[in-house]
């Protein structure tokens, strides 16, 4: 119990970037929020990307939510609910008075309506997934104003998960466009602030497309804070969408901008030197869920001839993959490559993930000697000259691909390359533009080695599913050849924990898959880079949750203090 | 020539020579990472009595090592090292921990050697083509024009990706290079041949080429005798003016990040590396590439103004 | 005048050809704008599939080609697919913000450039004149590139401009740019004029200097000047991609990157295909001021 308190603990502090004996009376004001992209849309029902995710989950709520500080599921836009015995229905019940930012009243039918869009085929919502788990559906069915029943095909522990992850849409607004089969189209990032209704606590103010947008305290807002007082504190959250990072760093420097997430290392440490920012806290907030990774091309599925026939031989053998992940000096990694503001994995689940993530993996530190050793098992030799060679005496060589797109991808390719040069092996990087890089390893699977990124939506290890299954469409090291034995048991343990309904199972399930794929060695897992973000000192309330924007999970209760000159002290973790 | 000219094409010759002895005079391996010095600033030189020292911090104040010159190690042979643990980064190191003068000169190589070879290819064709525009004049012409304005206006950042993919993986950063430059140098046939399809149309017009005409020469003959050798001269300085601009070409391909060349030392990395906010406040030393690029177009442009231009009639940038 | 025509044709001809080459050197490139997203473990394919369906990047190559031109000839350049939103919305503003730096740029060289140069021209070997080509020479020795990282640098140490988004930064490097051929035109077209025959008759008849310059110098030069504003365009547009990118003017340059980057192939064609017509109208223009201005060309034809 105490490894996951401190798992939990590590995975995301409790940040109060004011004084904590300040002046803390909440007064409503505008918070100025820097990123780079800008949603696409404000229709959940199309949200693919970063930016339309977070504006959505400012303008929509769930009947559910984590608590960012206690870190348990507790009740949203519901009331309550129950489990049954059998665990196959939940029957949930909302709150009384719930209104939508348009003042109309939030009931059942609505929440029906949602579970009904989101799962329809047609739609093809992102979130779709949660809601159909081994092809079966949930049926939802109101009971009464207040009430509705979900019935699950089956009893799993993910059911909550739905409750989560489903926002509630406004029946009065979307019913129409919906039956009549364009329900995808509306509410774009041309719509009117005042088309848009949620209940969520803030809604559209200005659209200023490709510029900034506001978002406006939504005064129908459910939440209540700990003081009583209507939720949100603050009155308004401006984005403000700038080209590139170094100039929202520009802008962060020059006061236009309060407050900007998602950092890159590099930036990160521009702003930490900038002492003269006083207005200016950059935070570290430890790693994230993202973990970059090399990718061993183990397709069996693609018909390779000659040199690439050989090469494959080579990576094909897991002790040829262990020993690699035993040369790899994860260290010079996270110091070179992200300035120490990364932190080094050796399986693709974070700390961040909390009890998913296995403490009792091991973490060896880089060892020529214990590599050679299994290499030598393997059955590979070394030749006069010092290079590698296999049991034909064909030198060992390969490239190593990395995007351009980031240069913290190429700089680790270089970094491995000069470490993998210790065991004799001629590793070369190539460099290729991002979508060149994923076409030729998605489909026409026509590389060695590949460093890669991926960041899963959220810490549950249902964000693995499409990895980890050899059926997966991210299975990426054998996209859709036969599975190895291997594949074929975390195909079976990762189709339990999604069934199970004792959490403890589930996470003693997954662990047993981060064993096998430690041995097996698919992918070698290199680093998470950390959660950087630099915000305005007298900002309270901030608390990271991994998986959502480190600084606006919490962004109903956020709120300035005072900030007396001279009160310099700041608690931060 | 005149001193100007000599001038420059002496440090011309200097600045190809050293990128032809990169391995002798580089203390160390381009890609060899010196982890424990990540963002170095350049190493302090100082004469102690007749030795060149270099002075490194360290722990508790400074250590001073020795240059050592002309020693051998075991990748050949090197004008000057330093015993280990020492170091001498002549211009700092970068986020790697790699010598940022050893990359430099290694760098020159393939950003000059692919400069010139686009500009020759571009030069080459555009010769051609504009020679077949401005004599033979009518249809051809038009066609040529016409097709030269397209190749102008086209996207040729597509062609280089897809041109990129079709490579193999496994080709070295020096081919995949060359083989972008080529068609950078393949699509920029244009400009030399607007110029020269000038000249073959004015030159044309000529007396002793009438008279040459009216005698019974071939076409060839009086391309060959008449037209191409006051053309050479135009072709030649646009290669010289072409020269920079593609080796700025590839500087500007890998700044815009598409790419084409990491982790191999060329200018074009590097500057990358060197434009972005953190590097240009905390490593300026990481922009000697852009002073190198700076000496070498001032090179350039020197070696044509020395030549028998009136001043202030040069062909346009770009 | 049906000279005016037939070049008028032949720009049309131009942009159509290029609007069906860059469409088919878009296919050429490996990946389209899904690629990640079919490869991304939180999207599901069922999605990818239906947003293959929403933008018809379904249907084979030729298909898509004739909608397009077909939507392009009715005025509708389509719909972004990074951005989602109408590509004539997304890129009328952006344009006009480069429109803006250009001009800003220009007039900036102008504004230097010609006085300089008409300076240098009148006294020339003083010392105005040597330190002018000394410093022009080597701003036209520096690349593009280098210039505007100059400028940033510069913006970055001493502050005196906004670092980024700032037209005034934006503008200063592009005017740096563009002042050097200005300067060099500006005078070897006024020294041209200065030697022609009309200019020693008008000294001859007595005239002061400066009638003989607004008089008779400056219009001869006016030529060659404006042929400048033809000839610099093409080649201001790829600097001011630059200086867009690097100072970070949100202009056409950082929209058409990004959209390359991600396939968005309606914003690059009708980036593409707006430049192309740009250039196409401005020679165009070029050609009726020419003709307008010299009424030798009028008379002998161009």
């Amino acid at each position: 119990m105490g490894e996951i308190l401190k798992a939990f603990i590590a995975a995301g502090a409790l940040l109060s970037l004011a004084p904590p004996a300040a002046a803390r009376e909440p007064r409503g004001a505008k918070l100025v929020v820097g990123q780079r992209g800008e949603p696409r849309s404000f229709n959940p029902v199309v949200e693919i990307d970063e930016p339309t995710r977070i504006v959505n989950s400012l303008l929509h709520s769930t009947l559910a939510r984590t608590d960012p500080v206690s870190r348990r599921l507790e009740p949203a836009l519901a009331e309550s609910w129950k489990k049954s015995g059998d665990g196959r229905r939940i029957l949930v019940r909302l709150k009384p008075g719930l209104r939508f930012s348009d003042g109309r009243p939030l009931t059942a039918a609505d929440v029906a309506f949602s579970f009904e869009v989101f799962q329809d085929e047609k739609i093809a919502a992102p979130q779709r997934e949660v809601l159909v788990l081994n092809g079966k559906s949930v049926s939802v069915r109101m009971l009464d104003d207040r009430s509705v029943a979900l019935d699950l095909a089956f009893p799993t522990a993910l059911g909550e998960r739905m409750l989560e992850a489903i926002p509630i849409l406004p029946r009065h607004r979307l019913e129409e466009p919906f039956r009549q089969g364009r329900l995808r189209q509306v509410w774009g990032n041309n719509a009117s602030p005042s088309e848009v209704a949620g209940a969520g606590p803030f809604q559209i103010g200005r659209i200023e497309p490709g510029r900034r947008l506001a978002l406006m305290r939504n005064p129908n807002y459910w939440r209540r804070g700990k003081d009583g007082r209507a939720l949100p504190y603050l009155d308004e959250i401006e984005f403000v969408f700038a080209p590139s990072e170094d100039s929202l760093v520009a802008r962060l420097l020059g006061g236009e901008i309060d407050l900007v997430a998602g950092l890159g290392s590099g930036s990160f440490a521009s702003l930490k030197k900038a002492g003269n920012a006083q207005h200016l806290s950059p935070l570290d907030l430890g790693p994230s869920l993202d973990y970059t990774f090399l990718l061993f091309n183990l397709n069996r599925s693609s018909p390779a001839a000659g040199q690439l026939k050989r090469r494959l031989e080579w990576f094909s053998d897991a002790r040829f993959r262990r020993a690699l992940s035993l040369t790899v000096d994860r260290e010079a990694i996270v110091r070179l490559v992200y300035r120490g503001h990364a932190t080094a994995l050796w399986g693709h689940v974070t700390p961040a993930r909390g009890p998913w993530f296995d403490p009792s993996l091991p973490r060896p530190a880089p060892s020529l000697t214990k590599a050679r050793r299994l290499l030598r098992d393997a059955g590979y030799g070394w030749d006069g000259g010092g290079n590698l060679v296999d049991r034909s005496g064909a030198p060992v060589e390969f490239t190593i691909a990395a995007s351009s797109s980031n240069p913290a991808y190429t700089q680790t390719a270089a970094i491995l390359q000069e470490d993998f040069k210790k065991l004799g092996i001629g590793a070369r990087t190539v460099s290729l533009e991002f979508r060149s890089l994923l076409d030729r390893v998605t489909v026409k699977k026509d590389y060695d080695l590949a460093v890669m990124a991926l960041r899963p939506g959220e810490p549950d290890p249902a964000a693995d599913m499409n990895v980890l299954l050899s059926s997966g469409k991210a299975h990426l090291w054998n996209l859709g050849g036969p599975p190895h034995d291997w594949e074929i048991e975390v195909d079976d343990l990762m189709r339990r924990q999604l069934t199970a309904t004792d959490g403890r199972k589930r996470v003693e399930l997954f662990h047993k898959v981060q064993q096998i794929l430690a041995s097996q060695a698919p992918i070698v897992s290199l680093a998470s880079p950390n959660v950087l973000i630099a915000g305005p000192r007298g900002l309270a309330g901030v608390v990271a949750i991994a998986g959502g924007h480190p600084a606006l999970s919490n962004a109903d209760s956020l709120y300035w203090v005072r900030n007396d000159a001279g009160a310099s002290d700041r608690s931060e973790r | 020539m005149n001193r100007r000219g000599k001038l420059a094409l002496g440090v011309l010759s200097a600045i190809h020579a050293a990128a032809g002895f990169a391995g002798f005079l580089a203390p160390y391996e381009p890609s060899t990472q010196h982890r424990e010095h990540a963002l170095a600033a350049p190493t302090r030189i100082v004469l102690r009595g007749l030795t060149v020292t270099a002075v490194l911090p360290a722990p508790g104040g400074t250590s001073e090592f020795p240059v050592r010159w002309l020693r051998r190690t075991e990748d050949g042979w090197h004008l000057f090292t330093v015993d280990e643990p020492g170091k001498i980064f002549l211009l700092g190191t970068d986020s790697l921990g790699r010598d940022q003068w050893s990359r430099l000169l290694h760098g020159a190589r393939i950003s000059l050697f692919s400069g010139v070879l686009a500009a020759l290819l571009a030069g080459l064709i555009g010769t051609v083509l504009g020679l077949l525009a401005g004599y033979y004049s009518g249809w051809c012409d038009r066609v040529v024009t016409q097709v030269g304005d397209i190749f102008l206006a086209l996207p040729w950042l597509y062609l280089l990706l897809g041109a990129r993919a079709a490579l193999p993986l496994d080709a070295s950063p020096l081919v995949v290079l060359s083989g972008l430059l080529a068609v950078m140098g393949i699509a920029g046939w244009p400009r030399p041949a607007r110029l020269v399809r000038g000249m073959a149309l004015s030159l044309r017009e000529r007396h002793y080429v009438m008279a040459a005409r009216g005698f019974g020469a071939g076409h060839t003959y009086i391309l060959t005798r008449h037209i191409l050798p006051p053309v050479w001269p135009a072709v030649a300085e646009f290669v010289c003016l072409a020269i920079p601009q593609f080796v700025m070409a590839e500087v500007t391909l890998s700044f815009l990040g598409l790419g084409l060349s990491e982790p191999a030392a060329s200018w074009g990395t590097m500057l990358a590396a060197f434009a972005r906010l953190d590097a240009m406040t905390g490593a300026p030393w990481l922009a000697a590439p852009a002073a190198a690029l700076a000496l070498v177009s001032l090179c350039y442009r020197g070696l044509l103004s020395s030549g028998t231009r009136r001043g202030g009639g040069e062909p346009e940038r770009g | 005048m049906r000279f005016l025509l037939t070049r008028a044709l032949r720009g049309a001809g131009l942009v159509a050809a290029v609007a069906v080459l860059g469409f088919l050197m878009m296919e050429a490139a490996p990946g389209d704008f899904l690629t990640d997203l079919r490869s991304s473990p939180g999207i599901p394919t069922a999605t990818v599939e239906q947003m293959q369906r929403d933008s018809s990047l379904d249907r084979p190559v030729w298909s898509r080609l004739v909608s397009w031109i077909r939507s392009l000839l009715s005025g509708d350049l389509g719909v972004s697919l990074i951005w989602h939103r109408p590509v004539a919305d997304l890129v009328w503003p952006r344009a006009c913000n480069t429109a803006l730096l250009s001009l800003t740029g220009l007039s900036g060289a102008w504004l230097v450039g010609v006085p300089l140069a008409a300076l240098s021209a009148a006294r020339s070997g003083s010392w105005v004149s040597r330190a002018a080509s000394l410093l022009v020479s080597a701003l036209v020795a520096l690349p593009d590139l280098l210039v505007a990282l100059l400028v940033l640098l510069t913006a970055v140490s001493t502050r005196w401009i906004p670092v980024s988004g700032s037209l005034a930064g934006a503008g200063f490097a592009l005017a740096l740019i563009a002042l050097p051929a200005v300067y060099r035109h500006t005078y070897s077209s006024m020294r041209m004029a200065m030697g022609e025959p009309f200019v020693e008759s008008a000294r001859a008849h007595g005239l002061p200097p400066v009638r003989v310059w607004t008089g008779h110098i400056l219009p001869a030069a006016a030529g060659p000047l404006i042929s400048l504003l033809g000839l610099s365009f093409s080649s201001l547009l790829s600097a001011s991609l630059l200086v867009e990118v690097v100072l970070g003017w949100p202009g056409l340059g950082p929209l058409l990157l990004e959209a390359v980057a991600a396939r968005d192939q309606h914003v690059v064609l009708a980036g593409v295909v707006l430049s192309a017509g740009l250039l196409a109208a401005a020679s165009l223009l070029i050609d009726l001021l020419l003709v307008l201005c010299d009424p030798r060309i009028r008379r002998d034809g161009l």
